[in-house]
């Protein structure tokens, strides 16, 4: 029996129907993830979760790569072509404070990804639709990928020198295996809090960065009775900090400088001058180029800090995240979904320099492949905050799983033509190896006596 | 044969019967104050003085320096009355030189009133004929220790080689046969009564610091400057933070200043200069606190990526007083006072180049009340010169009759009782070898 053959338009409609229709069971699967928040490279039991839901849907997956994460394997009805990801990340952050985080562990989502894996699988259950899956050339590649929060540093550290990871990102590590091997194109959505009237954006792009885990090591001593004998690693720790800002004035606001960290260990009993000090740092900017300056200079000021009290300074720099570059083709392809969906004054498309500050390890997989990581409305509160919440699921989840699903009937759909014009046009800033052999150059331990 | 107390009898009439004129001479010194190494017009009068008095002076000692000799009748050690020419400058301090704003807030005018009171009472008097060894008496420049940026002018010049006068006097070998020092100060201390006796002071070091960044439009284009004013700030923020490890019983002291911080409020600033001094009650703790403020300086050019150089100039070595002539000049002064108001303080955190002195031979430094006001400040001044000049050349000329009569057997005792720290060479070497200058770049 043969199919009829229906439009790009009919597809899509039919994919959208299926997705409003179980609506409620999507929705619930975010909530499910929001009630169970887990940082970076532990998300079991969201990992879990997603692979009896890819078993419920019939999906062929793999799962533990990265540690967590799951890739599924949807062929097209309609013969070969390129492979489509969407992506969902698994992870949440630690914010204590926030009003859905884990009591015992501090994580919560105070990002909104619960909300992309929601739409990731609504986005699948849409095209899933077996009048549409059967018309798609190529493949769909529903992918839920661990730690894009670069949080946890010291313990991902650990981790590394167990052998269990290289990279600290989710896509990074996923990237280094060769998960991304047989990708061609890569989508997903991020939920935002700052979108106004707007529903959908897109475009502009995010910083570039590299983590530091700093050790300081001085000398304990009874911090009443003999505060001569020590070598206080807090005030280390608290010049390189006053060092730093010191620095801001020579930062250009072109380049979205971001100089930010914070303290993870700050002494160990107020009646002892404090020996093991440490922090976990980010610079971020807008080029791999000024963050590697910037880099430099901030590991001046950490030496510095050991310099001005006679303290040891260990210095781990991580390879971090590069800046997004969105795929203008796959942009506009976003662009005239969400306008058929939500209309033109619902819909923005941020000027390309536009940066956002934060990073994403998609800014590494849009180094390799086409990609695109839009905004979707729904939340409120500042990103990372306890305040960050998820009012409007209908925006945060169902709406961008219709998209992301037209937007791969758009690629997949006519013989996958569009996904192939997207990949002919699309110039790859890095080979994977090239991009691999970057990042590692970028890891680096240094070591500093300030006594010596 | 008279008594000692017969001797202190003679001396103290001739200097109540010369008070009003030691009064003038002090007052004529604070209406004419010039800091150190420019003592000219002090040094003139110190000499006119000296020659009044039937001795020959020699001028022109280390600048400005001036001493006098008086020999007792038989062989013996040499006791060295000192006075201090200099001033300071204050500029507003009610007696500054209005165009040199250099003025007499440490009281130094009347150490050389002081000074030439016991020279009167011990040379023109007899008493002299009853004493044995010798007195020397020294006008010294420059014991404060400032203009240090003229002072190394004078050095670079070949002038001088230490920005202290006593220091300077030693190089010169004015203290290669002396065998005892004193002098005495004014104090404004209430603490420390009509005349007080003390046992140590700081000694310090001096430093002169210039952090080198890089000049740009402070608007335009800061991305391109280096901001030394920033690395001087990280670097006094770094010397704070190294304080909790100073001990209490150092008593170390480091006050920087900034005598230079930028050129022009549009600029980041490039050329930045500080100065201060690291204090500290023994050698070895100057020595460690240097060394961490050598640190601190090297961070503050590291935090920002400038450049910083530095001088250390050798300053003042500890003060440690003899023990047995400050128990004679304390019965001199519970005589003088009454006991009651003699007071005692164990050390000071300030300096003074007696320090130096103190490393070769005993000495004592005392002090004696009548002044008000905070010193080295606008509001100190001499109110009772009666105490701060009379009786003080009185303690003085009595302490000398005490070490020297009865052929010296006290300043024999005490100057053969005392091994010094140093010899003179020694301590020449270490005070070169604290010299040094450094640039470092980050």
């Amino acid at each position: 029996m043969t199919t009829p053959s229906l439009s790009i338009e009919e597809l899509k409609k039919r994919a959208c129907e299926t997705i409003e229709k179980r609506k409620k069971e999507i929705v619930g699967l975010a909530q499910q993830v929001l009630a169970n928040p887990e940082a970076g490279f532990r998300e079991t039991k969201t990992a879990k979760l997603v692979s009896d839901k890819f078993h419920e849907l019939g999906i062929q997956h793999e799962s533990g790569l990265a540690i967590t994460g799951l890739k599924g394997r949807i062929k097209g009805g309609a013969g070969s072509g390129p492979s489509v990801a969407v992506i969902g990340e698994l992870d949440s952050l630690v914010v204590t404070e926030h009003p859905h985080a884990d009591p015992e562990t501090g994580a919560a989502h105070a990002c909104g990804h619960h909300c992309q894996i929601g739409m990731m699988l609504g986005a699948t259950i849409g095209l899933l639709t077996p009048e549409v899956v059967s018309q798609l050339s190529g493949e769909i590649v529903p992918f839920a990928v661990p730690a894009e929060e670069f949080i946890e540093v010291e313990q991902r550290l650990e981790m590394r020198d167990q052998g269990k990871l290289e990279f600290m990102g989710g896509k990074q590590e996923l990237i280094r295996l060769g998960e991304f091997d047989d990708v061609d194109i890569a989508i997903m959505c991020h939920t935002a809090s700052d979108m106004g009237e707007r529903k959908f954006a897109m475009g502009g792009t995010s910083n570039g960065h590299v983590v530091k885990f700093v050790k300081y090591t001085g000398v304990g001593a009874h911090a009443g009775s003999m505060p001569h004998r020590g070598v206080n690693a807090l005030n280390a720790a608290s010049f390189a900090i006053q060092a730093i800002n010191a620095l801001r004035e020579t930062h250009k606001a072109d380049d979205t400088v971001r100089i930010h960290g914070i303290m993870t260990r700050g002494g160990e009993a107020v009646s002892a001058v404090p020996s093991d000090v440490r922090l976990e740092w980010r610079v971020r900017s807008s080029t791999p180029k000024v963050v590697v300056e910037n880099s430099e200079a901030v590991d001046r000021c950490f030496r510095a800090g050991a310099l001005a009290v006679g303290a040891k300074v260990n210095i781990t720099t991580i390879p971090g995240y590069l800046p997004m570059r969105h795929d203008t083709k796959l942009q506009d392809i976003f662009r005239r979904t969400a306008v058929d969906l939500v209309g033109e004054p619902a819909t923005l498309v941020m000027p390309t320099r536009r940066n956002r500050g934060g990073s994403t390890d998609m800014g590494d997989l849009s180094h390799l492949m086409p990609a695109c990581h839009p905004y979707a409305a729904g939340a409120v509160g500042p990103g990372h905050s306890k305040e960050y919440l998820i009012t409007d699921y209908e925006s945060a989840v169902i709406m961008p799983a219709k998209i992301m699903a037209m937007v791969v009937i758009d690629l997949l759909a006519d013989g996958a033509k569009r996904a192939k014009e997207v990949k002919a046009n699309h110039r790859p800033l890095m080979s994977k190896q090239a991009y691999v052999k970057f990042q590692r150059e970028r890891a680096e331990i240094t070591e500093f006596d300030g006594a010596a | 044969m008279p008594s000692k107390e017969d001797l202190k009898r003679r001396a103290a009439e001739i200097i109540d019967s010369k008070a009003d004129e030691l009064t003038a001479i002090a007052k004529t010194i604070l209406q004419n104050p010039e800091p150190g190494f420019r003592e000219l017009k002090t040094a003139k009068l110190v000499a006119e003085q000296f020659a009044a008095l039937g001795m020959q002076p020699r001028s022109g000692l280390a600048v400005t320096g001036v001493r006098a000799d008086a020999s007792g009748t038989s062989a013996g050690p040499t006791l060295a009355i000192l006075g201090e020419l200099d001033s300071l400058i204050v500029s507003d301090h009610p007696h500054a030189d209005p165009d040199t704003n250099a003025a007499h807030a440490c009281g130094h005018h009347c150490q050389i009133a002081m000074m030439l009171g016991a020279a009167t009472a011990l040379t023109n008097s007899g008493v002299l004929d009853f004493l044995a060894g010798r007195i020397a008496f020294m006008a010294v420049p420059a014991e404060e220790y400032i203009e240090i940026e003229f002072r190394d002018g004078l050095r670079r010049d070949g002038k001088i080689e230490f920005l202290g006068g006593k220091p300077e006097m030693v190089r010169l070998g004015e203290f290669d046969d002396v065998h005892l020092a004193m002098m005495l100060h004014t104090t404004s201390n209430p603490a420390e009564k009509s005349m007080c006796i003390s046992n140590t002071n700081n000694g310090t070091l001096a430093k002169r610091i210039q952090f080198i960044g890089r000049a740009a439009h402070a608007g335009g284009a800061p991305h391109l400057g280096i901001n030394a004013l920033n690395a001087a700030m990280m670097a006094m923020t770094a010397i704070n933070f190294n304080r909790e490890t100073f001990r209490d019983e150092d008593s170390i002291r480091v006050h920087p200043i900034i005598t230079k911080g930028g050129e022009a409020v549009s600029a980041v600033p490039a050329d930045v200069r500080m100065e201060t001094f690291v204090r500290g009650r023994t050698l070895e703790a100057i020595m460690d606190a240097n060394a961490k403020v050598d640190r601190a300086l090297r961070a503050g050019a590291m935090a920002v990526g400038a450049e910083v150089k530095i001088q250390t100039i050798p300053g003042y070595m500890p003060l440690q007083q003899n023990k047995g002539m400050a128990e004679i000049f304390r019965a001199n002064a519970s005589e003088l006072v009454g006991e009651e108001n003699v007071g005692y303080v164990d050390h000071r955190g300030d300096s003074t180049d007696m320090g130096d002195i103190s490393h070769l031979m005993p000495v004592i430094h005392p002090y004696v009340g009548g002044a008000t006001g905070l010193g080295h400040g606008a509001t100190y001044v001499i109110e009772d010169y009666g105490l701060a000049v009379i009786k003080g050349a009185k303690a003085l000329a009595y302490t000398a009759i005490d070490l020297l009569a009865d052929d010296a057997s006290q300043g024999n005792s005490i100057a053969g009782g005392q091994r010094a720290d140093m010899t003179i060479s020694e301590y020449l070497k270490f005070m070169r070898d604290l010299a040094s200058e450094e640039t470092y770049k980050s």
